[in-house]
């Protein structure tokens, strides 16, 4: 009896799962279907449709005329350099403000997390004028400046969480063994932070991964431009290669996929764990 | 305890010199990336930019008579399709003949290129642009003085239509030329008329109750873009166009300077346009619906009507679509309204899209040279034409090849038959807080759930 209700639940488990993961997935296999159509299959009424032809000639469009390599490039330099960067930024500072003991370290952590409260287009006109007057605009750090300030509270949020639950005997034996402070962080510290360091990765990736009205903005040229600039390729005053762009969609939502999947271990944990403590 | 808090002042104060070494890094790799950039740039020539060399470098190269870079800013991201490619084969064009000319093509899509324009205009533009002769987009620019003044007397052989450079004009000076020339159309599917008996209607009743039939048929009577709201704006400029006839512009401008817009011609088109949404003119659901979609509900002959600019023409050109429907698309213009004063020839037609020069351009007199090339009778005109792009600013009938479509004879015609022509359309005569409003607001009122007084309050709350 007991065995029997014990299968059913998990029958019943299994099946809201594979409700959720199809739900959740749906979009992708969307997103593929289409890009595989021609521009004018993709207004039929069907949620899905059948391509007459499979055309991977979009594909090869998107590559070619959409310059997905360059702009491939900039996008994986600007956000690994703007990962490292919150990483680093957000471990110190989480540190600094959590553990040590000082006169302002809530007020600054505080200052730090306010940032998670300014809207990005509040502060686009205003930065521009900045950086146009530092002669920034049109280099990498008009990008990786914002990336990194905007990307840095969530990090830090999450980093001051996980840090709290570390216990502080592991300092102090550190400190009676003749550890410096840097050495705290970054030997003792860091490696215990490892999902927290996952999480933060993943989020500063996939939230500036897919971010274009910064990038628009702040460039002009090609040499720094990101992949979302590449869907602009195609987009007509009126009307657009809607095929050709999701071919790009597809292409620029695959390496942010596969980054997922490779950490996708330690973000659930991550959370969970920060925002606990947090 | 006090060792703590040495400790702690000592890594703050190390903080701060890191913080310090980074940024002397930060403008040092910034040099470097200059020069890089630089020399990028002599390899790849024309496609990279150099916006690390300012303005007094151009300057000193344009003294010297040596090498100009114009730098382009464009809303056509689309460079090898439509207007985008005749504004990229004019640039080729015009490189390829002064071989000391670099153009540097930046484009970005309307949402975008706005925003982008607003962080350019506080912070010096490229030296040309592209603008739109309407309030709501120039009359900001023109208050920040950001446009050169182009004399007017240069363009006197360009062939520009009667009035079309009015929208470009601030007190009598001329700051933008005009691109296209766009006509608000109803396309109809020919062959789909002729199965079913219908007629072209001559009045909005005839039009209703065609409307009518076709729904009973089982047919989108007209697909209408919805979603975007600017469709239904020049929809209903087209039906007060109808109404009011030539006194369409002055009743504009008069409720926009005053914030009322209860005028009666207003009014009564509002409330045909709310009656024929009730009347079920539109497909289902079409205030949610973009411009993609409904262009395909008329291309897969799902609908009997379409509402477009006749930028659209190129519908019978567009090798995607089936050709017995591609063949039969037709044109019509709004059929008059009873009592209406204006004709079945006083259309709502506008010049929108055009160029500008920037007034601080460092290579101003380059750009304005390149400016009146762009716009040599054979150049945007001819070729837009060729690539069936629409109608250009121009007289183009110069360049008709014989082999035209139907449906493009059919637009000319309706444009030098035209006995008036409206101007730019309601939702683009106001701020930019009022074409906000009555952009969003229109859905609400078409589908009824806001009242066509409250719609005109509203709307002219905007103004004020």
């Amino acid at each position: 009896m007991k065995e029997n209700g014990r299968k059913v639940s998990k029958v019943i488990l299994w099946i809201i799962l594979i409700l959720v993961a199809v739900i959740q997935l749906f979009p992708l296999i969307w997103l593929v279907d289409f890009s595989l159509g021609s521009s004018n299959e993709m207004f039929t009424n069907g949620l899905l449709i059948i391509p007459e032809k499979i055309r991977w000639d979009n594909y090869v469009t998107a590559f070619v005329d959409g310059n997905f390599l360059h702009y491939l490039r900039n996008s994986f330099l600007i956000n690994t350099l703007a990962v490292v960067l919150v990483v680093i930024i957000s471990i110190m500072a989480g540190y600094a403000c959590q553990r040590m003991r000082w006169k302002l370290n809530n007020f600054v952590k505080t200052l730090l997390l306010l940032g998670m409260m300014i809207p990005i287009h509040a502060t686009l006109l205003p930065n521009y004028k900045i950086y146009n007057t530092l002669n920034l605009t049109d280099t990498i750090w008009a990008l990786l400046i914002p990336y990194v300030a905007f990307s840095l509270p969530q990090g830090m949020f999450l980093m001051t969480g996980f840090i709290e639950s570390i216990p502080r005997e592991l300092e102090e034996a550190a400190v009676m063994d003749g550890c410096g402070i840097y050495r705290i962080v970054f030997q003792i510290i860091t490696p215990l932070l490892k999902p927290s360091i996952a999480t933060v990765a993943i989020m500063t990736f996939l939230n500036n991964w897919n971010e274009f009205i910064m990038a628009s903005t702040y460039l002009s040229s090609p040499k720094w431009k990101t992949l979302p600039f590449s869907v602009l390729e195609f987009t007509g005053e009126y009307s657009s290669n809607y095929a050709v762009q999701f071919a790009v969609m597809a292409l620029t939502a695959a390496p942010a996929v596969i980054v997922y999947i490779i950490l996708n271990k330690h973000i659930t944990k991550g959370v969970a764990m920060g925002a606990v403590k947090g | 305890m006090k060792k703590k808090i040495v400790a702690s002042l000592l890594v703050a104060a190390m903080a701060v010199s890191m913080l310090a070494g980074c940024g002397d890094n930060k403008s040092a790799d910034t040099s470097k990336e200059d020069n890089s950039k630089k020399e990028q740039q002599e390899e790849t020539q024309k496609s990279d930019d150099n916006n690390s060399d300012d303005d007094s470098n151009a300057d000193e190269e344009q003294a010297s008579g040596e090498d100009v870079t114009i730098k382009l800013f464009s809303n056509l991201p689309d460079r090898k399709n439509g207007q985008g490619l005749v504004e990229q084969m004019i640039i080729d064009e015009y490189m390829e003949a002064n071989q000391n000319v670099t153009i540097e093509v930046e484009a970005l899509d309307e949402e975008a290129y706005k925003t982008k324009f607003k962080a350019y205009a506080m912070d010096g533009m490229p030296d040309v642009v592209s603008i739109w002769g309407q309030p709501s987009f120039l009359d900001e620019v023109l208050d920040a003085g950001v446009l050169a003044e182009l004399s007017e007397d240069d363009y006197a052989d360009y062939k520009f239509i009667a009035g079309s450079l009015e929208g470009f004009k601030k007190d009598g000076k001329l700051y933008g030329l005009p691109r296209n020339t766009d006509i608000q159309i109803i396309y109809y599917n020919q062959k789909m008329f002729d199965d079913n008996g219908w007629t072209v209607p001559a009045t909005y009743d005839e039009f209703l109750t065609l409307c009518g039939t076709i729904k009973d048929a089982g047919i989108t009577p007209v697909a209408m873009d919805g979603g975007d709201g600017w469709p239904m704006a020049t929809f209903l400029t087209d039906i007060l166009v109808k109404i009011a006839g030539t006194d369409y512009a002055d009743i504009i401008s008069n409720a926009i300077s005053t914030g009322d817009f209860t005028a009666p011609e207003i009014k009564q088109a509002t409330q045909l346009l709310v009656d024929s949404a009730a009347a079920g003119m539109f497909q289902t659901g079409y205030d949610s619906q973009d411009y993609g979609t409904t262009m395909n509900l008329f291309t897969n002959g799902q609908a009997a009507m379409y509402c477009m600019g006749s930028w659209d023409a190129s519908m019978a050109l567009n090798e995607d679509i089936d050709a017995e429907i591609r063949e039969n698309i037709r044109a019509f213009t709004m059929p008059t309204v009873a009592d209406g004063k204006g004709g079945a020839k006083d259309i709502a037609a506008w010049n929108g899209g055009g160029y500008a020069v920037s007034a601080d351009s460092a290579v101003k007199e380059e750009a304005i040279k390149f400016l009146n090339y762009m716009y040599q009778p054979d150049k945007l005109s001819k070729y837009g034409w060729e690539n069936g792009v629409g109608m250009s600013a121009q007289d183009q009938t110069a360049y008709m090849t014989g082999e035209e479509t139907e449906l493009q004879k059919q637009i000319m015609n309706i444009l030098t038959e035209a006995t008036s022509v409206s101007g730019t359309p309601i939702n683009d005569c106001g701020p930019s807080a009022f074409k906000t409003a009555i952009e969003s607001e229109i859905q609400g009122v078409s589908n009824g759930s806001t009242s066509v007084d409250d719609f005109l309050a509203k709307i002219g709350e905007a103004c004020k």
